[in-house]
């Protein structure tokens, strides 16, 4: 009661170094929640990457450049190679620009991996695609595909001027398929060559043509070594695994998590000086008020303790206020995202606790040093002061 | 029976540029229990310092010969640790000052049950012991009331009230009486005069006003440092 009425009795001042904590506390939400949503995007790209090699063109990595399907026998009979096979992974619509991760469409043989890809898909409803799907048009459809289409297993969506019948709906990964859709080789072929530009197009053949080769190693083979064979044997291919991935959109990610967390605890830094300035103007104050205090007998450790304790609450409420403004804005951000097909933040109870308990250290620390000043000043003096 | 034997206490203040005030130069006081005593002097005459001192709000130089001593209820108290002589003043010291000194954000309750939390009854004991020394010097009512809306003879009638609050051995006063009117003064020289007469407390009054010096037992008299000497009062 009485540290509230201390706060009260400066109100302007207790109130702009509250809001200094309240927009580092929200920086730090807001931004820590971009940096988790990053964070498990690269986690989950790495799990779905797995243990193998994704060979494309030396055009490009994006699925834009065609690869004769003949590439996958040789590539089967280089050494070390357990599993090949192609499959067809493009971007569904190239001019479209979103956030985060576009959306694909991803046409195999079922089956073609013999059991190798072990990344757990589970079905929200409908079933997987077998083998007897080839021919059909029908698609499994990643969480984020299907939400933003308010798809149902049943309905039919539209991709590249096609109709396909939904027959399954992946449950949310976090991570790649969920902005995948799922469909037989054939009709991945089919729409892949079809839309490709004339001059790249030329005589392709969709039933043999594909974007990638997918190849999972045989037991005790060196992933990265055998991307590296793979590169130079076969001709005009790139060949990369999970390491590589990591060594660039991992490390990028990392930087930019980084830079983003930094912001917020730059943003804190000062908000812990104001909390420094607001104690020691306080102090300042109460000067004489300390005097009384220490001249009837309070102790030193109860006057650091009365002024550390009010510094902390400055930082708890400022924290809060953060915490609270920060939910709102990682809610309302996320809302819009879903319209656009993106989830930007995640905020997990940790982040939120960590930086309410962040907020309140950061006061008290910020205290301690106005605090121990004052408890050691000279009564007679405290109390002559005006 | 002595309750405070001082001797040999100098105090030397340095204001910097080698202005260096003597305050006390030497001074030795005695004081019983149950007596009720004004220091008096002039501007300068280094009576509230020895006050200050007497309450131990400060310490006399120590490295002067003869050493200074000063024994409070059989104790020496020169050489003891800050910590220690806190607690002292909490336990065994009651404070009036001129300014009344009150905390402006605690009511009038809450500055008493600070003094006795400080002596080391918190919560509802030291409530409790609270309402009880406003009751003594008749401020029940003003009891939930903060400084800012009591009059000046009232809070310090609530400062007289923190003083007793743990029943000290000693009160000190540096004076008690100095910012109020010679009604509101009158009523609180009553107040601690009946105080010393009903329950034997011991008061020691640093005073400009003779009014003071005149309803107390005894008049120490200071000038210049030094103790002048030592009168009767006029029975009051």
């Amino acid at each position: 009661m009485l540290l509230v009425r201390n706060l009260a009795r400066r109100k302007l001042r207790t109130a702009l170094t509250i809001s200094g904590i309240t927009i580092g506390i929200w920086a730090l939400v807001v931004f820590g929640s971009l940096a988790a949503k990053i964070d498990s995007l690269v986690t989950g790209a790495h799990s779905y990457f797995g243990n193998r090699v994704i060979v494309s063109s030396e055009a490009g990595g994006g699925g834009m450049f065609p690869l004769p399907i003949s590439l996958v026998g040789q590539a089967a009979i280089i050494d070390g190679v357990d599993v090949a096979f192609g499959e067809v992974d493009t971007m569904i619509d190239h001019t479209a620009h979103q956030i985060g991760l576009p959306d694909e469409m991803v046409g195999f043989v079922q089956g073609a991996d013999a059991g190798r890809d072990d990344f757990p898909y589970r079905y929200a409803a409908g079933r997987p695609l077998t083998a007897a799907d080839e021919g059909h048009d029908v698609v499994v459809l990643g969480a984020s595909i299907a939400r933003n289409n308010d798809s149902r297993v049943g309905g039919t969506i539209r991709i590249r001027d096609a109709d396909f019948t939904i027959v399954g709906i992946l449950e949310p990964t976090l991570t790649v398929p969920d902005s995948q859709a799922f469909m037989p080789l054939t009709a991945a072929q089919r729409l892949y060559v079809k839309d490709l530009p004339p001059d790249m197009a030329g005589n392709l053949i969709p039933a043999q043509t594909i974007t990638h080769i997918v190849i999972y190693p045989a037991p005790g083979v060196d992933v990265d070594q055998l991307a590296a064979r793979l590169q130079t044997s076969l001709p005009k291919v790139t060949a990369v695994t999970a390491k590589e991935f990591d060594q660039t959109i991992g490390s990028m990610a990392n930087l930019l998590s980084g830079i983003i967390v930094g912001v917020g605890l730059i943003s804190l830094v000062v908000g812990g000086l104001s909390i420094i300035n607001t104690m020691a103007m306080s102090v300042n104050e109460r000067t004489r008020e300390i005097g009384i205090k220490r001249a009837i007998g309070g102790r030193r450790r109860r006057i650091i303790l009365e002024l550390v304790t009010e510094a902390g609450l400055i930082g708890f409420i400022g924290g809060s206020l953060g915490l609270v403004l920060g939910v709102i804005a990682v809610t309302l951000g996320n809302q819009v995202g879903q319209d656009s097909g993106t989830v930007l933040f995640s905020l997990t109870a940790s982040t939120a606790l960590s930086a309410l308990i962040f907020a309140t250290v950061l006061g008290m620390v910020a205290g301690i040093v106005p605090a121990t000043h004052a408890a050691r000043l000279d009564p007679v003096q405290a109390l002559r002061h005006e | 029976m002595t309750l405070l034997e001082a001797t040999n206490l100098r105090k030397t203040f340095n204001l910097g540029r080698g202005n260096i005030v003597e305050a006390l130069r030497g001074v030795n006081v005695t004081i019983d229990a149950g007596e009720m005593v004004a220091i008096m002097g002039p501007s300068g005459s280094g009576k509230s310092t020895l006050m200050h001192i007497l309450g131990l709000l400060q310490q006399p130089d120590l490295d002067w010969e003869p050493a200074p001593s000063l024994v409070i209820g059989g104790r020496e108290t020169t050489h003891l640790p800050d910590g220690a002589r806190t607690q002292a003043r909490a336990r065994e010291l009651g404070f009036v000052f001129q300014s009344y000194n009150l905390v402006p954000t605690l009511t009038a309750a809450e500055n008493v049950a600070l003094a006795a939390d400080y002596a080391g009854r918190g919560g509802s004991r030291g409530r409790a012991a609270a309402l009880d020394a406003l009751g003594l010097v008749g401020l029940s009512h003003r009891a939930n009331h903060r400084p800012n809306e009591l009059s000046g003879g009232e809070q310090q009638r609530v400062a007289i009230a923190r003083a007793l609050v743990n029943e000290p051995r000693m009160v000190l006063g540096d004076e008690p009486t100095g910012n109020l009117d010679s009604s509101r003064s009158a009523e609180v020289l009553t107040l601690l005069r009946r105080f010393n007469r009903e329950r034997g407390q011991t008061f020691v009054l640093v005073t400009h006003d003779p009014e003071v010096g005149a309803a107390c037992d005894r008049i120490i008299r200071m000038r210049d440092g030094r103790v002048l000497g030592s009168e009767l009062a006029r029975a009051a």
